[in-house]
């Protein structure tokens, strides 16, 4: 069995910094939208947990964009430019999740240090990281002292919409999260992308025997 | 014998000394007794001519037109007692005809035109303070044609006025005479106490509204400026626990958690988009109730089609910018205003506030400054706090859990059920497909041997 070194070590620091960060803001801020549903911890203590953890996860941020931006491992974010190979690439890969993972079919996407993510990954990753990151930590930031940034929140139309934002953004990284935690089952193996994630090799198989 | 002599010189010197002494002592007593008498007050000559009559214990009362009763006598002890005590009588009452004063029977309407033609005489001299009273909502009432708002001499008996500053017991502040609910609930609360137990350290009534310049309580936002004034260290004090602690300062007035008893309410108030100072009716056009009755369709208070109805209908009129509502949470009463704890038993616990049926969201009222200066409300129902749709008219008022957007709870739940849905689903169908995927591996790996196979005869054919 082959192994391939993918996941370089300040990716997989800023991932596992992520992820725990996300669960813990997840928690906190499900706690203080809704403290008449949860009592996990009082609403104050959310709130100043919720706020340090935010601004650990916008260095953490950085510490991602500038791994990126300062290495040639920026490849692995860069789409196909050529449209047609794009989208065949594309509906190869909704093909194989679609269809032929069910039947055992090889992933016909193999990923190397420079080329980790299928295209449907580097579009997904792209809108999160690029678009829905950065608001949801600018709304967030604002969110945190709105009277010091009070000129900013009105230019965006005033707190009400500042936070409704900031919860659509909640709503679709709860999705994004579900999702992530089943497709990371999808590896050739049910653990072989967490254990990937943890050690920075990734297990080459023949073709997907996986059963998540 | 030079002892003696020596002895009675001693004797001598102190005699002299204390002779001194003696003269000294006398030259002192004469100097300190003579200006006490030179700058006691006195009355003029043609003052003491008034007061002959009228501080004579047999002066008649005055009747008005309106039958009401009104003492002419001033106690000259207490005139020269006062800060007018070197003004002249005739400073004031300069149409006091010397000849026919008090011989002719002049007709006086009543007590409160009396007060209102004497508004000038004040006037002349205290100018700060008439312009200052001017603006103030108590001028505004003068001027509708109020006849319980408060002229000068309401507040201040011109012949016995002392110093403003002394005011024990704090009963006979002026205000107490109007506003008695209010001064009782201030005489039990952490300030009306500490008043009367520690004197001047404590604000009275004008510390905090001011004298004259008095604007409604519950607009703008000078009371709140005025807490501070005193509590300096306040803003330092909450941000060291109090997350977001510039914004609630924004949103919340101060007896909101230090009247831990009021009820508290959710005051929209309509405010200029621009320059955020809350709007006031313009004089003569009646604006806010005719627009508000208009929209209310529904009757009771507004619902959020009717309020967008009225901001809509209201900006429309409005010739300068656009209104917009600026939210604040406040307590629904002057009364409650002024029950002020001691800061140990302020309101700390988010929960009161943060989280959907906290009961300071349950009573909303729409406010905008009517045009003598007094708030003008109508009711609001608690929904629109919770609706997407008021999402533009209530742009500037948003409090995490209690105000939160029902809509977006439904949006978390759907999208969650959805995406669960796919995990599930291609879990399913991977299970279902299975035993074809088994098979297909098995053929897989027959053909995969089947071909080393075929490869190896090869290499041994080579």
């Amino acid at each position: 069995m082959q192994k391939i070194y993918i996941h370089p070590l300040p990716v997989r620091i800023w991932h596992w910094i992520n992820a725990i960060g996300f669960l813990t803001l997840i928690a906190t801020g499900i706690q203080v939208r809704y403290m008449d549903l949860f009592q996990l911890m009082s609403f104050r203590t959310a709130v100043v947990v919720h706020n340090y953890i935010g601004f650990v996860l916008i260095a953490n941020y950085f510490l991602w964009f500038g791994f990126y931006l300062f290495t040639d491992k920026i490849s692995v974010y860069l789409p196909e430019m050529n449209p047609k190979k794009y989208f065949e690439d594309a509906w190869r890969q909704i093909k194989f999740y679609g269809y032929g993972i069910f039947l055992g079919d090889e992933n016909p996407h193999h990923p190397t240090i420079y080329h980790k993510f299928n295209p449907l990954q580097i579009m997904m990753y792209q809108i999160i990281m690029l678009l829905a990151v950065p608001i949801m930590f600018g709304s967030g930031l604002l969110l945190w002292d709105v009277k010091r940034f009070s000129a900013i929140v009105e230019f965006f139309g005033g707190v009400r919409v500042v936070d409704t934002v900031h919860v659509l953004m909640f709503i679709v990284f709860c999705g994004f999260l579900l999702m992530h935690l089943y497709l990371i089952t999808l590896g050739p193996t049910r653990f072989a992308h967490i254990k990937a994630m943890l050690t920075g090799f990734e297990e080459k198989h023949g073709y997907s025997n996986n059963e998540p | 014998m030079s002892l003696i002599l020596s002895r009675f010189g001693c004797l001598r010197l102190s005699l002299r000394a204390l002779l001194a002494f003696m003269s000294l002592l006398i030259l002192l007593t004469a100097m300190l007794s003579q200006p006490a008498h030179a700058d006691e007050p006195s009355l003029a000559k043609e003052d003491l001519a008034c007061q002959k009559c009228h501080d004579s214990a047999a002066i008649k009362p005055k009747i008005t037109e309106a039958g009401e009763s009104l003492s002419l006598h001033i106690s000259t002890q207490a005139f020269l007692a006062s800060r007018h005590s070197e003004t002249s009588c005739t400073d004031c009452h300069e149409n006091a005809d010397g000849k026919d004063h008090g011989k002719v029977a002049v007709p006086m309407k009543s007590k409160r035109a009396y007060r209102l033609s004497y508004q000038d005489a004040c006037t002349t001299c205290h100018k700060k303070n008439a312009t200052d009273f001017k603006d103030s909502v108590h001028a505004h009432l003068v001027k509708a044609g109020s006849e319980k708002a408060p002229t000068c001499s309401d507040c201040h008996n011109a012949h016995t006025q002392i110093n403003v500053k002394i005011v024990q017991p704090i009963a006979n502040v002026p205000c107490a005479n109007c506003h008695q609910e209010i001064f009782k609930a201030y005489s039990g609360d952490v300030h009306g106490l500490e008043r009367v137990a520690k004197g001047k350290s404590a604000p009275l009534c004008a510390d905090c509204h001011s004298a004259h310049k008095i604007q409604a309580a519950s607009l703008g936002e000078g009371i709140k400026d005025n807490c501070f004034g005193c509590h300096k260290d306040a803003v330092a004090k909450h941000e060291i626990w109090l997350p977001n602690a510039g914004r609630h300062f924004q949103a919340i007035s101060c007896p909101v958690c230090h009247a831990p008893d009021a009820q508290r309410r959710v005051n929209l108030r309509l405010v200029d988009s621009a320059g955020r100072k809350q709007i006031k009716e313009v004089l003569g056009v009646p604006q806010f109730e005719r627009l508000a009755q208009a929209a209310n369709t529904s009757g009771g208070s507004l619902n959020e089609n009717e309020l967008s109805s009225f901001l809509k209908e209201f900006n429309v009129e409005q010739s300068s910018g656009k209104a917009i509502l600026s939210g604040r949470l406040e307590v629904r009463s002057g009364v409650q205003a002024h029950q002020l704890s001691v800061k140990e038993k302020a309101l700390k616990d988010c929960r009161v506030c943060h989280q959907v049926g906290a009961t300071p969201f349950q009573s909303v009222v729409l406010t905008m400054a009517g045009e003598d200066g007094r708030p003008l409300r109508h009711g609001v129902e608690k929904e629109v706090l919770n609706s997407l749709t008021a999402m533009g008219s209530m742009r500037g008022f948003y409090t995490i859990g209690s105000s939160r957007i029902k809509l977006l709870d439904y949006l978390l739940v759907l999208v969650l059920l959805g995406v669960l849905c796919v995990p599930i689903g291609h879990y399913t169908v991977h299970r279902m497909f299975k035993s074809k995927r088994e098979q297909r591996l098995a053929e897989r790996a027959q053909s995969a041997s089947h071909a080393a196979k075929l490869g190896a005869n090869d290499e041994h054919k080579v």
